[in-house]
């Protein structure tokens, strides 16, 4: 199969400053004040069309800042992604504005995804259908519960139709019928041959919906392949973490933040 | 020269977006008030009124300026300071506020502060419509010279839309440049002949610097379309010359800067 994503190399550092001082100090001497932090450090993988893969990893491992400079949303400091279709990151919450009614952000929010006005048209009915809300549509977003504000940001999301999907914590929305329905459909996109990079905690989602598997250690990839073996790995992982004294963890994460400090490339010198 | 080209392009391209999303800005803003869009005119107009107060019928105890009562002559000029304070000061910060809102999707950035200008544009053709009945019923009636009017209103859009792109792109990389904007503009207001008529109070070379300013030009402007019936385009050519190639080597800074730093906005928010 062709392959649709490679991530050749990617890292992106970020200035770390401790005071307002340290990063006026940093700009008139570049380089002087302030520390680095790679919050992804030269990860490399190629990803083939029609795959689904699930980037796991604790929390502050550099998942979501991975799907965002796949998605074109963070550049990367050095390195480079190479896409063959359109990228789209689904974002729920973004775009919608709490003044608005339902049906007034449908519009505003397609605005926002550069539709034209015929596909807003065309589209609007579809999202008030999948949306759930009934009449609740015609009334300002400020009076939705978080749960029908994530309904209306994700029905009006996948109506984009991209070929590569990123999806961040996207499928837990709303009640059990809702995310089923939404697994659904990003199921739909998955039988249609989409390449789909889905960031998740809820790891029974993750190996139902996923094929393959890049696992994300201090911003770098621990271990790529097939669902079944490293989630395996992962879940082991997992349970060995879960065992250790809280020192034992604590210097574990250190470990991880030194590492980050300098880079991979310092290391190995 | 090319990055020039691609903002003309964008704009054009984005023409129904600006509008809607101008007309949605519109509603957002005025949503908690029970008076709405009204307030877009009231505000401007009780300052007007407090203006010709003090300066108006307190200082100057009611002198005509180039044959006109100073409060029609102050009002002319004014209403165009009321849009363009606004959308230089709204505008700039516009890519600082309305990042995150559109981060993740493919959205052309530079439309941001051109929508937020086209929402105080709508209001400003309220109060230039307003202003027009209070002088028609005053005894200056509409003219030929109305024509005049709709371009230098247009040369007002475009020089908020110029200065707005590059303020807008060094305000995301140094914050700081809001409040430079801000305090620039506070002097401009008063070095411009918008409140008070310096003919004959200032040494003839210091007046024709002042004339360098922008605004001058609009304010005069304004009023030879709307009160003295002149066609001020052609009697001050060289000045309609100066601000179009003032407003062209803006648009180019700042497209060029715009271009440069986009894709860098993330790190910088």
């Amino acid at each position: 199969m062709a392959e649709s994503v490679i991530i050749k190399n990617v890292t992106k550092k970020y200035r770390m400053y401790k005071s307002k001082k340290e990063q006026i100090g940093d700009l008139l001497f570049p380089g002087k004040m302030g520390s680095d932090f790679n919050a992804i450090d030269g990860i490399s993988f190629a990803v083939e069309a029609g795959d689904v893969v699930g980037l796991v990893g604790i929390n502050g491992s550099g998942k979501s800042t991975l799907s965002n400079i796949i998605g074109g949303i963070v550049p990367p400091s050095s390195g480079e992604i190479i896409a063959k279709g359109e990228v789209n990151v689904i974002a729920i919450n973004a775009g919608l504005n709490n003044q608005l009614t339902g049906i007034e952000n449908i519009e505003f929010k397609c605005l926002l995804m550069g539709y034209s006005k015929e596909k807003i048209a065309e589209v609007t009915p579809q999202i008030v259908e999948f949306s759930e809300l009934g009449d609740f549509i015609y009334q300002p977003v400020k009076k939705y519960s978080s749960g029908m504000k994530s309904k209306l940001g994700f029905a009006i999301s996948v109506t984009a139709d991209p070929d590569i999907i990123i999806i961040d914590e996207a499928l837990s929305v709303g009640d059990q019928t809702f995310a089923d329905k939404s697994l659904a459909k990003m199921n739909e996109y998955k039988n249609r041959g989409k390449t789909i990079f889905f960031v998740s905690h809820n790891l029974s989602q993750v190996r139902n919906f996923c094929n393959k598997i890049a696992w994300i250690e201090g911003g770098q990839l621990r271990e790529y392949g097939p669902t079944n073996i490293v989630m395996k790995n992962y879940n082991n992982f997992i349970k060995q973490y879960h065992k250790l004294s809280y020192e034992e963890q604590k210097a574990f994460q250190k470990k991880l933040a030194d590492r980050r400090k300098y880079g991979k490339a310092k290391v190995k010198k | 020269m090319k990055a020039f080209i691609n903002i003309i392009k964008e704009q054009v391209n984005s023409f129904y977006m600006i509008q809607r999303l101008a007309k949605f800005q519109l509603k957002i803003d005025n949503q908690n008030n029970y008076l709405g869009f009204f307030w877009e005119i009231l505000n401007p107009a009780i300052q007007m009124a407090m203006y010709w107060f003090v300066f108006g019928f307190g200082i100057r105890g009611s002198a005509k300026i180039d044959n006109v009562p100073y409060v029609y002559w102050m009002l002319a000029g004014i209403s165009m300071w009321f849009f363009i304070n606004k959308a230089i000061l709204n505008g700039s910060k516009a890519i600082y506020q309305k990042y995150s809102m559109v981060a993740k999707m493919n959205f052309p950035l530079s439309v941001l502060p051109s929508y937020i200008i086209t929402g105080k544009f709508y209001g400003h053709l309220a109060l230039v419509g307003i202003i027009m009945v209070v002088f028609w019923i005053s005894g200056y009636y509409p003219s030929i010279y109305y024509i005049q009017l709709i371009y230098f209103m247009a040369m007002s859009y475009l020089l908020a839309f110029s200065i707005t792109l590059l303020t807008s792109t060094l305000t995301v990389v140094v914050r700081d440049v809001q409040m430079i904007v801000q305090s620039v503009l506070q002097a401009m207001f008063f070095l411009s002949p918008i409140l008070w008529d310096r003919t004959g109070k200032m040494p003839e070379w210091i007046q024709e610097i002042l004339r360098l300013n922008p605004f001058h030009y609009l304010a005069e402007g304004y009023r030879a379309s709307l009160l003295k019936n002149e066609w001020y385009i052609v009697a001050e050519w060289q000045l309609t010359l100066y601000n179009w190639g003032l407003i062209i080597f803006l648009l180019i800074i700042g497209s060029s800067a715009h271009y440069k730093f986009r894709n860098r906005f993330s790190d910088f928010i």
